[in-house]
């Protein structure tokens, strides 16, 4: 499945505006942002603690809303999401 | 109205937009590049995002501030010092609900608008820390 990733800020610095994102079978949120980070090991030291944890500072929406990283990772994409990732808010 | 813009925004415009016979105050808020030792400031969005995120705002405050206006126009790019950020414009019958609607509309823009700031110095770029 291909998942449509989009980054802002920092992480677009890091990852680029805008990518697609092939995955084998099933993944999940964690899944995919590990794959960036294997390809990318600037984006796992910007987004995960060394012990793997994802930062805090690492903001999620999937299509358009915002997900709770401590609680949704584990979800399951579907053909076509896109994943936004950004830090946190700074507009005004 | 709502907008996001790389173009230079104008106040005058949003008051004219937000006058009415109806109302009794019209408030603006212009938000604007502090010179904190930096040479400008670079604004990003998730255009499509924020756009949605405003208008929702935008129609929390026109109920719950009973206002019959309000106007909201954020730049993004390259900004010069003293340039405008934000802009924020809310008429009402009364002066209150106009200062509180704009307040809010600011305060939960910060909160909840997926906009983001680089100050620009000549050591180069610093992302301003968010909410």
């Amino acid at each position: 499945m291909r998942i449509k990733v989009l980054a802002f800020a920092g992480f677009r610095e890091i990852l680029g505006r805008e990518k697609e994102v092939e995955m084998q079978g099933d993944a999940s949120i964690r899944e995919l942002l590990e794959t960036l980070a294997f390809v990318s090991p600037r984006f796992r030291e910007a987004a995960f603690e060394p012990s793997g944890i994802l930062r805090d500072y690492v903001l999620l929406m999937v299509n358009r809303k915002r997900i709770d990283a401590e609680k949704d990772l584990s979800r399951i994409l579907a053909d076509g999401d896109e994943l936004a990732i950004f830090p946190p808010l700074a507009g005004g | 109205m709502i907008e996001i813009t790389d173009e230079e925004i104008s106040l005058e415009q949003m008051i004219q937009r937000a006058r009415s016979s109806q109302a009794g105050a019209v408030v603006s808020f212009l938000g604007t590049v502090r010179d904190d030792g930096i040479l400008g400031m670079e604004v990003e969005a998730f255009r499509d995002a924020a756009l949605s995120e405003l208008e929702a705002i935008r129609q929390e405050a026109m109920s719950r501030f009973s206002l019959t206006a309000a106007e909201v126009v954020h730049r993004t790019g390259s900004l010069a010092l003293g340039e405008a950020i934000v802009a924020i414009v809310c008429s009402a019958a009364h002066r209150e609900e106009a200062f509180s609607g704009c307040r809010y509309i600011l305060e939960e823009l910060k909160s909840r608008a997926p906009l983001w700031k680089k100050e620009i110095s000549v050591d180069g770029g610093r992302w301003v820390e968010g909410k």
